[in-house]
């Protein structure tokens, strides 16, 4: 039968919870039906429970509402980072955080986008000019200090002579490596701001595969491929034009591994 | 490749509505936190207990998951998704603040220190009360409590969030919940709870 002991609020909540076994949960409950102090203390517990189901839940208050959306709307734009440097917009800096795959956050300062921009435009453009790497038929001096980006496309524009699908050798582009996370917003602001400034490399070996691929798809010729992210999943941003003159491009955004479009293409400007 | 649908009707689906704003609906997204923000917030206000740390830890997560959308694998609802981001945002900031875990005395001690004035109103009170009992539990208790116990969630859904078993989910409650028990026991003997906790009390004693 039941001994002097009492049971302790923790095994008591075990209890309720059912994580005793069978034959604790039997000694206890027997114990349960003569001693008054423990059956006291498992309705407090049950208490607990009342209590916290009882604690009304506000709504968000309208002035954090508005804070998400101001901060949701800086980030659509593409200017949340700048909201930190500038005067402040909001009552306080927008603080940014990355989500891991696992779900978990990664604290906020310096956030990498931030980190990222900076040191991207703190390359000199003579670093950028003697890391360039050339790679196909072009010869591609430095991406930087065009500014106009006109002057980059000496070899095959989408509707040049070279552009036929069985052409690889023809398939001329820069590649670059910026890792940095683009999304739909990203995407809308002049690509040259991006590829422009960021580390040329050799194509690791992937890449001119993938770029002769999505010419075959697409019947576009990249001029321009940036190794990435996309909304946090690695990505290959391949640029080809749709108007040069016009500055006009047409964006594919494919992973880096199958080679296959992350999101519907889109039309940007360089 | 599967095609999402181009254009989400106004009664799209949370997935759907990811799905629109992956692809760069501008106003997708919008909709989404529109749909959550209260669950979220009360998530994030009862977990941490401040509001000014809820706030900055519900902007983070929404401003994350906006980023993020890409890594939604659509295994879990858009909702449990949300949900984990925040409680995680929510973690992350305790334990940042390196929350430790008080002995039973100092539980009660800092919830008499802590308890309200006595101008405001009963439920203002208890809220208070229970906010303020709620800080003295270790974070990973804390979540379980005021998901299942105050949010109303199943041990199953909020195993999901947690992304722990459902048995770790009901061993982190009964802690959490013995914690409180001789904190918030003196709230058992208000009429609108009472009749409630003694019949629950029954049943479990019951079995």
């Amino acid at each position: 039968m039941t001994g002097d002991t009492h049971y302790d609020l923790e095994i008591l909540a075990e209890l309720a919870e059912g994580l005793l076994d069978a034959g604790t949960a039997t000694r206890v409950r027997e114990h349960l039906a003569v001693c008054d102090p423990c059956g006291e203390r498992l309705a407090d517990l049950a208490a607990v429970r009342e209590v916290l189901a009882a604690t009304p839940v506000p709504a968000m208050p309208v002035g954090v509402a508005k804070r998400i959306e101001q901060a949701l709307a800086a980030e659509r734009s593409g200017v949340g980072v700048l909201v930190e440097d500038a005067p402040p917009v909001v009552e306080e800096p927008v603080r940014l955080g990355v989500v891991a795959d696992d779900g978990t956050i990664v604290p906020a300062a310096p956030s990498r986008r931030r980190r990222r921009t900076a040191r991207r435009w703190a390359m000199p453009a003579a670093a950028v000019a003697a890391a360039a790497a050339v790679i196909g038929t072009v010869t591609v001096t430095n991406l930087a200090a065009t500014g106009t980006g006109s002057s980059l496309l000496a070899g095959p524009s989408s509707e040049g002579p070279q552009a036929s699908p069985s052409m690889n050798a023809a398939l001329a582009y820069s590649l670059t490596q910026s890792d940095y996370n683009y999304s739909a917003a990203t995407l809308r602001q002049p690509l040259s701001d991006f590829l422009a400034p960021a580390t040329i490399i050799n194509d690791p070996g992937d890449v001119s595969k993938c770029a002769t691929e999505v010419r075959t798809r697409t019947k576009r010729a990249p001029f321009a491929v940036d190794r990435a992210m996309y909304n946090g999943n690695e990505a290959l941003i391949m640029v080809s034009w749709r108007n040069q003159a016009a500055k006009q491009v047409y964006i594919d955004v494919v992973d880096p591994f199958f080679c296959k479009p992350i999101r519907k293409a889109t039309t940007g400007s360089w | 490749m599967n095609s999402p649908p181009e254009t989400p009707s106004s009664a799209a689906s949370d997935a759907a509505l990811l799905t629109a704003h992956i692809n760069g609906d501008p106003h997708a997204f919008s909709e989404i936190v529109r749909r959550h923000r209260d669950r979220m917030w009360a998530v994030a206000l009862r977990t941490l207990g401040d509001p000014d740390e809820a706030a900055d830890a519900v902007q983070d997560a929404f401003v994350s998951a906006y980023r993020k959308a890409g890594s939604f694998r659509g295994e879990a609802a858009v909702t449990t998704w949300l949900h984990r981001i925040v409680v995680n945002a929510c973690l992350d900031r305790m334990r940042r603040k390196s929350v430790r875990p008080v002995a039973d005395d100092e539980l009660i001690e800092a919830a008499e220190r802590d308890s309200p004035l006595p101008d405001q109103t009963v439920e203002r009170e208890v809220s208070m009360e229970v906010s303020a009992a709620l800080k003295l539990l270790p974070p990973d208790q804390r979540a379980a409590l005021v998901l299942v116990d105050m949010m109303g969630y199943s041990v199953e859904d909020a195993a999901q969030v947690l992304d722990v078993p459902s048995g770790t989910v009901k061993s982190r409650c009964a802690r959490g919940r013995a914690k409180l028990a001789p904190i918030l026991s003196h709230l058992r003997n208000r009429s609108d709870l009472s009749s409630v906790s003694s019949a629950k009390g029954a049943e479990l004693r019951d079995g």
